[in-house]
């Protein structure tokens, strides 16, 4: 599963346990230490430079908020991973387009250009974004982040088979570009 | 160099992302605008009534959105002879100049909204040729009506930021 950021535990434990207490400081030392990952799962799940740009914003500004609420019984970036996840979904819901709510179709996922414009992306990370976007979110969210098709299927409000299937789907349009690369 | 399987590709690529070998970078500065966000104290109830550029936009933004509820009831309900897309476009086109002035001189919070911001602009020109064929047409109507109004959300979303950097 997720690995901790690249300080040592105690220091990142520390940095939080500042931080619950007011400390601006050790928060500023927490996002450094931690936004590169927050922004990384932010565009994979949404997509679009910006938006995961925006979203990665709103998780530290929540997080300020409700980094109280962290009560250490698991990993700070397990709890991290699972906060971002969900204000990034909401904030794909918020800013869906108006056509793709009147006709209800899928967003295709990044183009080639665009993927190219996002900077030092891994093999995976180049493939993910190209996927459309059901696809796209179940696999991060089952493949990436660990999380089981019961809890995509609440969190995306689909059915449990839809996740499966869409899991399914991305892995088959993942090897076809990976071997025809 | 021999191509792993894909398999094999895919489990080493995810240990590699969940062990954040490689991570992107934001392109933009965020740090400034979430220590803008965390430091703003609290907005009170009497907050927008002491600044004037608040409250002309909250009135603004307001009378926009009761025009645009108002511009759907009538073309959805009004006879067919009544329904004018013509008259329509120009009062949104008037609405969005407006704004387009209004926040002529802000700097917005991402740099595709003039992208986002053309794409709505070709969906309008769709549903007007659409229209032209079937100009009674009140689902289609309505769906005129919503592009304008994403339009003019957009723009207002990207000079409104919440918590752009400074």
């Amino acid at each position: 599963m997720l690995v901790d950021a690249k300080l040592p535990f105690d220091e990142l434990d520390d940095l939080v346990k500042r931080t619950q207490q007011g400390d601006q400081v050790a928060f500023a030392a927490l996002y450094e230490q931690c936004h590169r990952r927050v922004y990384a799962l932010c565009l994979r799940l949404l997509a679009d430079q910006a938006h995961a740009e925006d979203a990665c914003q709103e998780v530290f500004v929540q997080l300020w908020h409700k980094i109280a609420q962290f009560n250490g019984q698991s990993k700070f970036t397990t709890w991290l991973h699972s906060v971002t996840s969900n204000i990034a979904i909401s904030y794909l819901r918020k800013y869906k387009n108006w056509l793709q709510k009147v006709v209800s179709f899928e967003n295709s996922g990044m183009d080639e250009a665009s993927i190219a414009l996002c900077g030092d992306l891994n093999g995976l990370d180049k493939l993910v974004l190209r996927l459309p976007e059901r696809a796209r979110l179940v696999f991060v969210l089952h493949a990436v982040e660990g999380y089981r098709h019961e809890e995509i299927a609440a969190m995306l409000d689909m059915a449990v088979g839809s996740s499966k299937s869409q899991y399914h789907r991305a892995k088959k349009l993942l090897q076809e570009w990976y071997e025809n690369d | 160099m021999i191509k792993p399987n894909f398999d094999e590709f895919l489990s080493q690529q995810v240990a590699k992302t969940q062990e954040q070998v490689q991570q992107p970078e934001p392109q933009r500065a965020l740090w400034q605008g979430i220590e803008k966000a965390i430091n703003e104290q609290p907005m009170s109830d009497s907050e927008p009534q002491n600044n004037p550029a608040g409250v002309w936009r909250q009135v603004s933004a307001i009378a926009a959105a009761t025009c645009i509820g108002m511009c759907v009831m009538y073309f959805t309900l009004s006879t067919p002879e009544q329904n004018n897309m013509m008259q329509m476009s120009q009062y949104f086109e008037q609405q969005k100049q407006i704004l387009l002035v209004q926040y002529g001189n802000q700097p917005a919070l991402t740099n595709d909204w003039q992208v986002q911001l053309q794409e709505l602009e070709e969906a309008e020109q769709a549903i007007k040729l659409a229209l032209q064929n079937d100009p009674q047409n009140a689902a289609l109507l309505q769906m005129l009506a919503q592009v304008y109004q994403q339009q003019l959300d957009l723009i207002e979303r990207v000079h409104q930021p919440r918590w752009q950097e400074i």
